[in-house]
């Protein structure tokens, strides 16, 4: 038994969970001009590598994009796969993608801020313009799907000739609604912490650069009031955004679960799609930190182990909630015994799109379930951004299902057809190298570390002396 | 009446910084000639200050508000003017309008915290402004008004207390 205790209570297990304090970055100040000049010399080294990353990109975007949707316009819907019943196809799939990417921001800089977690500081800003880039991609793919894009504004309530009123009753008026109200609110959400880092890139820039810093910053000094005021609007978004957060993905979710369709009619489809919407989101911003660690100058200092370590445990929450859900809407169905409910999970599990649905649960399920519990993998950045990958194909692919995989098959067995998508192909891959472009480019014209909640953290944080031992301590300073 | 100068005085830390303010008090020099520049916000209550008054949760509030107005018309108020007829539902159905004036009370409350910044700081202001660049470097600059004939004596307590400088400063474009 003694034995036993002692086995129990080696020392050893104490001395593997001691970190060295010089590993969290708010524990390794450096002064606050030092890490503006880091920040700073980040956006302005660019090397050939980037120029021709950058020119593939914009390739990528004529062709795929701008060709591929003007050919698209000129030709009609007809060039697409949708067809009867899989009217709704890898547009849609891209929109609910893109969605989910969003969330990351919104998630990452405001409920972590709400819960005062520490490990966000360096990674906000990198987040919250994923959210801004990641919707409008989200917003381009429901331009596509429209077909007709040029008669998009008949959606804006405003006296008209034409006698139309929009539909309010309808889930995609509120779709409309509610993606415009999060594309906006994080916008203003991403520009007010953005402002005194804007002043600080004027007060250190040159020439173009100062001048479009100086219209940016608005005339930003840093006094009592511009930081009280700051300071309230930034703690109003916090809270407010979050639950705009949830509506929109729930009311992306209401857009299936109105339908009395197989595969779509499910109380659960609001809540099960925010958790997806968090998983994607969450392991791109672990892709995104890896790239700019890896790419960015000085990026190393600000985007440490811990940063994965911490987004790899929420990812890791988020994976367990996704799978609960993920359980729960399948099993209701398996168990209702509704006929054609039925035929669709039997297609789904063993039809021309199983390979898709087993490669979706071991993406999205047993893969980060067998490795995010180890601290070792988290804190592996590479290893997370595999992880991360890994996720994001398993969500796509998640979408791809519940879109046109379920509208394969119906309550008339004599329409069900296999949905293959054709000019949809370009056109996402268009999306993904638009959004890479815009990161790229924001990335040097945009201090992707926000300093000055960086150095509030430093300061905040010192160690002090418990026992014989040191250990971090935070001054509550906000 | 007394002519006044502004000087600012540029400290590395928050402690003497917050003494320099405390000084200027006894000094005669009334909390509303001195302002606090910094590259971080700082709170009022370290720096020995008055709790700074700002109207953006008021405005807030009332954007707010003006939305759910606004939700509340569009959903309930505009099919008075276009119905839409929807199978088995109502003209003025709760549950979607609900959706409707959510969304547009959440837009009002966010668009007016975000514009109330912009109203309560006077962004933009392009004209020029009394500031130093060595703010957004981490210093802390304590910008105060004193008589200009002791000036030389308000030099000297801020220099007693640290400062790394200490001049009158004009107003300059940033």
């Amino acid at each position: 038994m003694l034995a036993t205790v002692k086995a129990l209570f080696r020392p050893a297990a104490h001395s593997e969970e001691h970190e060295d304090p010089a590993e969290h970055l708010l524990l390794d100040a450096r002064p606050r001009g030092e890490m503006n000049d880091m920040v700073m010399d980040s956006m302005h080294a660019t090397s050939w590598k980037f120029w021709t990353v950058t020119m593939f990109l914009i390739l990528t975007v004529l062709v795929c994009l701008v060709t591929a949707w003007g050919y698209m316009i000129a030709e009609g819907l007809g060039v697409a796969g949708v067809n009867q019943p899989e009217y709704w196809g890898i547009f849609l799939v891209n929109t609910v993608f893109w969605i989910g990417i969003s969330h990351a921001g919104t998630f990452v800089s405001a409920l972590l801020r709400v819960l005062k977690a520490e490990f966000r500081r360096p990674f906000t800003r990198a987040a919250e313009l994923m959210t801004t880039f990641g919707l409008i991609q989200a917003g381009l793919s429901i331009f596509m799907h429209l077909g007709r894009v040029w008669l998009v504004y008949w959606m804006v309530p405003y006296p008209n000739e034409r006698g139309l009123w929009p539909d309010f009753h309808s889930p995609l008026m509120w779709d409309f609604l509610a993606i415009s109200t999060y594309l906006l609110a994080s916008t203003m959400y991403l520009f007010l912490p953005l402002i005194p880092d804007l002043a600080m890139a004027r007060d250190h820039s040159t020439g173009w650069r100062k001048i479009f810093y100086r219209i940016l910053s608005m005339g930003f000094r840093g006094s009592e009031s511009e930081w009280t005021h700051l300071k309230t609007a930034m703690n109003i978004f916090a809270f407010a955004i979050l639950p705009v957060m949830f509506s929109v993905h729930t009311i992306v979710a209401w857009d299936f679960a109105m339908a009395i369709r197989p595969g779509w009619s499910s109380t659960i489809f609001g809540p099960y799609f925010v958790v997806g919407a968090l998983h994607s989101g969450l392991a791109a911003v672990t892709m995104v930190l890896f790239i700019i660690s890896r790419t960015m100058k000085n990026m190393k200092y600000f985007i440490r182990p811990e940063h994965f370590d911490g987004l790899g445990k929420l990812m890791l929450m988020i994976t367990m909630t996704w799978g609960y859900f993920f359980f729960n809407d399948y099993i209701v169905e398996w168990y209702g015994g509704d006929t054609i409910a039925r035929t669709l999970q039997k297609f789904l599990e063993t039809g021309p799109l199983a390979w898709m649905f087993f490669l979706m649960l071991i993406c999205n399920f047993a893969i980060p379930i067998l490795t995010l519990w180890n601290k070792k993998l988290r804190r592996t950045p590479w290893v997370m951004f595999v992880i991360g990958l890994i996720i994001n194909i398993g969500m796509w692919l998640e979408r791809y299902i519940i879109i046109p995989g379920s509208l394969s098959i119906n309550r008339m067995p004599f329409t069900w057809r296999i949905y293959f998508p054709r000019v949809e192909v370009f056109l996402t891959i268009g999306t993904f190298a638009l959004f890479l472009l815009l990161y790229m480019l924001a990335s040097r014209l945009i201090p992707l570390v926000p300093v000055w909640e960086v150095q509030e953290g430093q300061l905040a944080h010192s160690l002090s002396k418990f026992g014989k031992t040191r250990v971090a301590t935070k001054a509550e300073i906000e | 009446m007394t002519d006044t100068n502004t000087l600012l005085a540029l400290f590395k830390d928050v402690d003497p910084a917050a003494e320099a303010v405390e000084r200027l008090r006894s000094m005669g020099v009334r909390d509303n000639q001195v302002d606090i520049i910094s590259g971080i916000p700082l709170l009022e209550t370290a720096l020995g200050r008055p709790k700074k008054h700002t109207n953006v949760a008021r405005l807030a509030l009332g954007g707010a508000g003006a939305g759910f107005l606004l939700g509340l018309f569009l959903a309930y108020g505009t099919p008075y003017l276009f119905t839409v007829h929807v199978g088995g539902q109502p003209v003025y159905p709760i549950p979607p309008g609900i959706i409707l004036v959510f969304e547009m009370a959440m837009l009002g409350l966010m668009g007016t915290a975000f514009l109330g910044v912009f109203l309560e700081s006077n962004f933009p202001a392009y004209h020029p402004l009394k500031y130093i660049p060595e703010v957004s470097d981490g210093k802390i600059a304590v910008l105060f008004e004193c008589p200009a004939l002791e000036q030389e004596k308000f030099v000297q307590a801020m220099q007693a207390l640290g400062a790394e400088s200490v001049g009158t400063v004009e107003a300059r474009q940033l």
